[in-house]
């Protein structure tokens, strides 16, 4: 069946034979991988569809388990759940603040960071690098959440969620100086020496000359930030009491699904409306992070 | 905040050298280690110092003694500990084959794809669930795995009729599904990160090295292992380590999908530290804290001597 698809295609094209002949292996593996890839595709695909799906069904439908409704869709779920849930706004809320803080301050503590510890002659580098490395490996968030919390504790930030905005910063802060770190390297010394011989301050360097050439790095530390901020679990549910306080994965997650308010299909609409920001967001950035996958973030 | 450096006319600048520029380095990383030093390396020291102390939160009228390594002898010696660490030490070793070949076998797909917008396309589609964050991937696997409203069980029972709604598989409360349900989940969630990792590595091999293996007669098989493999290798290693470290001090699913039931498998090492300090009575912080750095001496150590294992292979 491979061959058959592939054969006629390979045939109309003028190039086919100078592109077919020097190949030993068959067309139909070609075929095959696009089968599996598609496979995962649809896979990975699935259980966020079906969410979506979920999240505009009507009640009746709801509650069948067909995944295609019966009886048409019903939009108003969105607005019903921020409207009859009464602390899911400021929950929302309080995840949009945390998040965007802690996005700022890493980003501007990571570019920072990462432009001195290639651009400037520091005594002391290797020691910041060796530290930084080490606390890769190691899971503070787990291991040192009872000195966290007592952090916090001490400074009255228990139950308040801008609080936990210190916490969220350290989670990718070692990854976020080594992505900047990377991008920086890739930024030739002389173009700094030149800057610097037209007598450009380390500041100046920074902002005017470098900061373009390692933007889709910046965009990696914005995306990874997010995500690690935006959903983090363990230290909002350890560090918030009150609900008014807490932040919407925290909700999501005590939220049982089918009860009173929270009906299965407004569940869904409200985890439409946690996860879609990132995914919108993602897909209107993916070409620059990709690029700065590519141009050295990556580089382990 | 560190932008207050003054830029200095250029050539006293220059002439004063190495000094003032160390010192301007030191202003720019201020920021990073007033959190790193805040939030990291004092919270670690300071829970270091809680595991040899008899700190009970709730007893407040008890001063707090320092009874240097009793939590430690305590901990190694706890039957949950212990059966915490093997849970982890299990779920580990089912999930970290597949964060690792899984990506792989996907890498060396779409490398071979010669339309460019294609090998985009799927790139862009596996690294979705990367766009989302943990504890929100764990909750629509919660409702995927659901025995009510659940996709998977709708699939097996209502449209194949694999199973019957009273033999249908209950992920997350059967003792022995639970791990296998969580690491499909964790391989759904890592799946297109990792490929990233493997294609990177890929584009540095050569194509040359393929069309004479080619040559030679070798089949996609033999390529696999004699060319490919042994390239991947280092990045293999480091996820290995990674991942390994990870999968060890996992805690959101485990809280997510199972709670703090002592009996249930993901009562591992580290909800067992959380639940002794922050849930139950008299909220023994001494004690957890131990529970937690010999959980993490534990990980520290194998991801020390499979660092070692991988160094004396180069």
């Amino acid at each position: 069946m491979a061959m058959e698809t592939t054969a006629p295609i390979a045939a109309a094209h003028p190039d086919a034979v100078a592109v077919w002949t020097p190949r030993r292996f068959p067309r139909w593996q070609t075929v095959a991988r696009h089968v599996v890839l598609a496979l995962f595709a649809i896979v990975i695909l699935f259980p966020i569809v079906w969410v979506l799906i979920m999240s505009v069904k009507t009640l009746p439908d709801a509650y069948q388990n067909e995944i295609w409704p019966a009886h048409g869709f019903d939009f108003a779920h969105y607005g019903q759940a921020l409207q009859q849930i009464d602390t899911l706004p400021r929950n929302f809320l309080n995840s949009v603040v945390v998040t965007l803080s802690t996005v700022v301050i890493t980003t501007v503590c990571a570019v920072l960071a990462g432009y001195a510890l290639v651009h400037l002659s520091m005594p002391g580098k290797a020691l910041v690098l060796a530290v930084l490395v080490a606390s890769m490996f190691f899971p503070t968030r787990v291991t040192a959440i009872i000195a966290i919390w007592e952090v916090q504790r001490s400074l009255g930030l228990i139950n308040r969620t801008w609080g936990l905005v210190f916490p969220y910063v350290t989670l990718s802060l070692a990854i976020s100086v080594f992505i900047m770190r990377g991008m920086f390297e890739t930024v030739p010394k002389e173009l700094g020496d030149a800057a610097r011989i037209d007598g450009a301050g380390p500041v100046r360097m920074l902002l005017q000359i470098m900061l373009p050439i390692v933007s889709n790095g910046i965009v990696v530390v914005i995306i990874v930030n997010f995500v690690a901020a935006w959903g983090e679990y363990l230290l909002a549910t350890t560090l918030m009491n009150d609900l008014s306080q807490k932040t919407l994965p925290v909700v999501l997650a005590s939220a049982s699904g089918g009860m009173g308010a929270w009906v299965w299909p407004r569940l869904a609409a409200v985890y439409v409306m946690a996860i879609l920001p990132g995914l919108v967001a993602f897909g209107i950035a993916q070409r620059w992070y990709m690029k700065g996958l590519q141009e050295g973030a990556l580089k382990a | 905040m560190a932008t207050t450096a003054p830029p200095p006319a250029a050539p006293a600048s220059r002439g004063r050298g190495l000094l003032g520029q160390g010192w301007v380095a030191w202003l720019f990383l201020l920021p990073t280690i007033i959190f790193f030093i805040g939030w990291q390396l004092w919270p670690i020291l300071r829970v270091a110092w809680i595991s040899l102390t008899d700190y009970k939160f709730l007893n407040t009228t008890d001063p707090v003694h320092f009874i240097g390594l009793d939590n430690f002898r305590s901990a190694i010696a706890d039957p949950l500990m212990r059966l915490g660490l093997l849970r982890a030490a299990g779920f580990t070793a089912l999930f970290l084959p597949g964060m690792i070949f899984l990506p792989m076998f996907l890498a060396v797909l779409i490398d071979r794809i010669q339309s460019p917008k294609l090998s985009t396309f799927y790139r862009l589609i596996l690294l979705i669930p990367a766009m989302i964050p943990g504890p929100l991937i764990f909750l629509l696997w919660r409702w995927m795995y659901d025995l009510y409203i659940g996709p998977i069980n709708y699939i097996l029972v209502d449209v194949l009729h694999v199973f019957t709604v009273y033999s249908q598989p209950q992920w997350i409360g059967d003792p022995r599904l639970v791990f296998p349900a969580l690491a499909g989940m964790e391989w759904w969630w890592g799946m297109g990160y990792h490929t990233m990792f493997f294609l990177a590595g890929l584009a540095t091999i050569s194509r040359d090295l393929f069309d004479a293996a080619r040559v030679d007669g070798a089949n996609e098989w033999r390529m696999f292992w004699d060319v490919t493999f042994p390239r991947l290798l280092p990045i293999v290693l480091v996820l290995v380590v990674l991942r390994f470290g990870s999968a060890m001090a996992v805690i959101d699913e485990y809280l997510i999908m199972g709670g703090v039931n002592r009996d249930r498998p993901t009562f591992t090492w580290t909800v067992y530290m959380w639940e002794l300090a922050f849930q139950r009575p008299p909220r023994d912080l001494g004690y957890a804290a131990a529970i937690g750095w010999v959980g993490t001496i534990a990980m520290l150590v194998v991801v020390a001597l499979l660092f070692r294992i991988f160094r004396t292979r180069d």
